[in-house]
């Protein structure tokens, strides 16, 4: 292990007395990355990483708003955004990850996403020599503490900081402007057939609660419960979330008359495929999505 | 009326013929019994006479006319055949089964009229199983389904009844009644052509025998020729031999015990 | 069979049909069912009950109909017990063609289509598979080849779900586990006319496969052409399950079931038995796809897993008959 030998520890303590001249419009001392990753392994110190490979759509957006992306030498192929991370060479799915084309990026860091899925994989790198760290994002909660260790991890806490404190100053002004607005009961649509809703598991939940509007799957605890269409008829949303090809297909389909959101057409697109996971964008998101629900309210 | 004339089968993937260049024929008013040892050929006899295996050479007649001239319907409401196995499968009752000896004449769609219900009467009758009408034919003893499928074939009504191993399970008394009855049938003038390993019963009622050895016709004739000890030997690879039963006045097969090896 | 048990399976069915319209996740009293199928009262009372359950039940009914039907015919026609519908690869090659238009994101309308496809490729590539074999007139070889067609598209299958997004693949799964709700009225027109012809095709050779049910020679010794009917009936029961996967996706059990109670009701020739197949397969559908939409709000159950849980214990106790 690099920190165990002499060189190691007096390289670590030499850089991190360079990052704490750098980081000086920062009042507190730069700490080592979080105590635990969300796979509950301990995160050590350890130099600035300059080869990173992010196997999660999430983390590459925020590496990418905290000003590391361009350190990134491996993404997953369904990370799209931003636009510039097509340059990133595609080293397959972020479940179960090709760990040889992971080792052959030779990078200093990974970050994975944190299902038991990918435990067999960290174990790997890590036996390979490669920091490996593991986190989930997937509410709003976990943004703003994921991108402060991942600000820790590259060394850059300070755009770390102010990317969290950017969304949540919007997120509070959109709850604020719609606090007192009335909130309508909202059904929001993520597949057709089974016909799956957001469920209270979602980030996308919280995104409508924030937006003022009452999800009427809340009370489902996973991201992305299958319901059966009687089910949503009995609970009578006053309005429906779709993307722009559900909408049409929603509008031709006798079948969905049942729902007195459609009849009142009150069926409104918000592309979800624009919306990964809850990054830096999120904030952004949920002034559109009130502007949506609540014209004119901000 | 059925004539086979130099019929040779060839199964797949055997070297030796099941049937080699075996002619035969079995005329009206007359009780035809082909003989032979197992594997001599008997049953493919019969299976390629319902086509159930291509022949490699010759051809079947029935009335001289091809067998496969006529349609496979056609020929059955003139020739009945009964196969060696058939299992019941499903739990008909015994009216239903004989009835669906009259498909021949009915095909797919025809409904049956009366004289398709007295034939089926005459024959659970003539066969003697009235009393199993009603019978599902899973419940029946070995005896009782043999019966009622010859009953089936009766049905079918038709100039000819082919028979193979009709009578495996019947004991003496229902076997008699079986050959009996094949005998009359004979002479009301139907063609009756019976595949028996019963030598003995067939020396007693059969008026033309047919023997086969290794797919060949080794014997034809009248009881009288075919029956002889030296031929039947060779054939049936065991010592024995024909004496002439005074009891019934035919040629009867008695089998000797194997020489002992000292 | 008796025509008190015609009558009461009749009674079933319809009961079964009502109850499938009167009942749902919307509490609907009947008089608002009843107004609803009339075209009367709040919208959505209209639409619950005439865009979707009314569709819905005639669907399963029609489905359980042709699956009933066809796994009467397969089981006279190979004196087996245990024959049922999807025969000669067409589970499998329906699968095939549904997955690749899911994973394709095609249009929901395609992906029925794109089953019946798989399942006609399939029972197209058995026949020519058995007859490369030089055996098309044994009836083995066909189920053979059957089997050979069935077990290379569930290897297509897992290729194809191994490169495609989370979401296609629940798409996928969802569908091969069967479910009745997409129905369309389009869609019950167009099945009520191939199931329609499908049963009067076997009910046709219904003779025939009494025949067959003794024994091949046996059946050939009374005319038949053994060959060409076996071929017929096996087509014909192919073709009518497929044309229920298309419309309904995987729904085991019921063609395998059904027909061991039309006997065990007394049905005995097989005119009787494909008849109360039909209607007996329509009513255990009906009966199915209820429980499917209302045991576990506010998912659906998919119609196989209600199907096969309906099956097992009938199976155990067969099993337990014959020892």
């Amino acid at each position: 292990m690099f920190f165990a030998s002499h060189t190691g520890r007096v390289a670590i303590a030499l850089s991190w007395s360079a990052l704490a001249l750098l980081g000086a419009c920062r009042t507190d001392a730069p700490r080592a990355a979080g105590a635990h990753d969300d796979f509950g392994d301990a995160i050590a110190s350890a130099p600035t990483p300059h080869r990173i490979v992010s196997l999660n759509p999430t983390t590459t957006e925020l590496l990418y708003a905290i000003g590391a992306g361009d350190r990134l030498v491996g993404r997953t192929t369904w990370d799209l955004y931003p636009p510039q991370v097509r340059d990133v060479p595609d080293l397959g799915p972020g479940l179960r990850p090709n760990v040889e084309a992971v080792i052959a990026t030779r990078p200093d860091l990974v970050i994975l996403y944190a299902s038991d899925d990918n435990r067999d994989a960290a174990r790997r790198l890590r036996a390979a020599g490669i920091r490996t760290v593991a986190y989930r994002v997937d509410r709003i909660v976990d943004f703003a503490r994921v991108t402060q260790a991942l600000g820790a991890l590259t060394g850059d806490t300070v755009a770390a900081r102010v990317t969290v404190d950017t969304v949540q100053r919007t997120l509070a002004r959109v709850r604020a402007a719609t606090a007192t607005l009335q909130h309508p009961a909202a059904f929001w649509i993520l597949w057709e057939n089974p016909l799956l809703a957001v469920g209270g598991g979602s980030f996308l939940n919280e995104l409508l609660t924030a937006a003022g509007a009452r999800n009427v799957y809340d009370s489902l605890p996973g991201p992305s419960p299958a319901v059966s269409f009687e089910d949503l008829v009995r609970r009578d949303p006053d309005v429906v979330l779709a993307s722009p090809e559900s909408r049409r297909h929603m509008l031709a389909d006798p079948r969905w008359q049942a729902l007195r959101a459609v009849r009142d057409g009150r069926v409104l697109v918000f592309d979800t495929t624009i919306v990964n996971g809850p990054s830096a964008r999120v904030g952004a998101s949920a002034v559109s999505l009130a502007r949506l629900l609540h014209p004119g309210s901000i | 009326m059925i004539a086979f004339h130099a019929v040779s089968v060839r199964y797949p993937r055997r070297g030796v013929p099941a049937l080699d260049a075996v002619s035969l024929a079995a005329p009206r008013g007359a009780l035809t019994a082909v003989v032979g040892p197992n594997g001599s050929g008997k049953s493919t006899l019969v299976r390629a006479l319902v086509g159930r295996v291509p022949l490699a050479s010759g051809r079947i007649t029935v009335d001289d006319r091809s067998v496969d001239d006529a349609g496979r319907r056609a020929l059955a409401t003139r020739v009945a055949v009964v196969v060696q196995r058939e299992e019941p499968a499903f739990p008909l009752r015994v009216h239903e089964y004989v009835a669906l000896g009259r498909y021949p004449h009915l095909g797919l769609f025809r409904a049956p009229s009366r004289a398709d219900r007295d034939a089926v009467m005459g024959a659970l009758m003539r066969t003697g199983v009235v009393h199993l009408v009603d019978r599902s034919i899973t419940e029946l003893s070995r005896g009782e389904w043999q019966r009622v499928r010859l009953a089936r074939a009766v049905a079918q009504g038709g100039d000819a009844i082919v028979l193979d191993e009709p009578t495996t399970f019947l004991d003496v008394g229902h076997e008699m009644g079986v050959f009996e009855l094949m005998s009359r049938l004979a002479k009301e003038g139907r063609a009756v052509l019976l595949v028996s390993h019963q030598l003995n019963l067939v020396a007693r009622f059969a008026d033309h025998i047919v023997l086969l050895h290794r797919g060949e016709v080794a014997a034809s004739g009248s009881p009288a020729d075919v029956m002889q000890g030296a031929v039947l030997e060779r054939v049936y690879e065991w010592p024995l031999v024909v004496t002439r039963d005074p009891a019934v006045g035919a040629p009867a097969l008695v089998p000797l015990r194997a020489p002992s090896r000292d | 069979m008796r025509l008190s048990r015609w009558a009461l399976i009749v009674v079933v069915l319809l009961v079964a049909a009502v109850v499938g319209v009167a009942y749902g996740t919307l509490r609907l009293t009947p008089l608002e069912v009843l107004h609803g199928a009339l075209g009367m009262g709040s919208a959505t009372q209209v639409v619950v009950v005439r865009q979707l359950r009314l569709p819905r039940v005639l669907l399963a009914a029609l489905v359980g109909a042709g699956l009933g039907a066809s796994g009467a015919a397969l089981q006279g026609a190979t004196r087996n017990g245990l024959a049922e519908p999807y025969l000669l690869g067409v589970s499998g090659g329906a699968a095939v063609g549904a997955v690749i238009a899911v994973a394709l994101h095609a249009p929901a309308a395609v992906v029925p289509l794109a089953g019946l496809v798989g399942a006609l490729a399939a029972v197209a590539l058995s026949l020519v598979v058995a007859r490369a074999s030089g055996g098309q007139g044994d009836a083995r070889v066909v189920l053979m080849a059957g089997v050979v067609v069935g077990a290379f598209a569930n290897a297509a299958i897992m290729v194809a779900l191994a490169g495609v997004d989370a979401n296609a693949v629940r798409g996928a799964l969802w569908w091969m586990m069967g479910s009745a709700a997409d129905a369309t009225w389009g869609q019950v027109r167009a099945l009520a006319v191939y199931v329609a012809i499908g049963v009067g095709a076997l009910l046709a050779l219904a003779r025939a496969i009494d025949l067959l049910a003794l024994g091949e020679d046996a059946a050939a010794g009374m005319g038949v052409d053994v060959a060409r009917v076996t071929l017929a009936v096996y087509v014909a029961g192919a073709l009518l399950a497929a044309g229920t996967v298309a419309a309904a996706g995987l729904v085991g059990f019921v063609g395998l079931l059904v027909p061991h109670l039309a006997r065990m009701a007394g049905a005995r020739t097989h005119r009787s038995i494909i008849g109360a197949a039909a209607l007996g397969g329509a009513a255990l559908t009906v009966l199915a796809d209820l429980v499917a939409r209302v045991a576990h709000p506010p998912a659906e159950l998919p119609l196989g897993a209600v199907t096969a849980i309906l099956g097992v214990p009938f199976f155990l106790s067969r099993l337990r008959r014959l020892t």
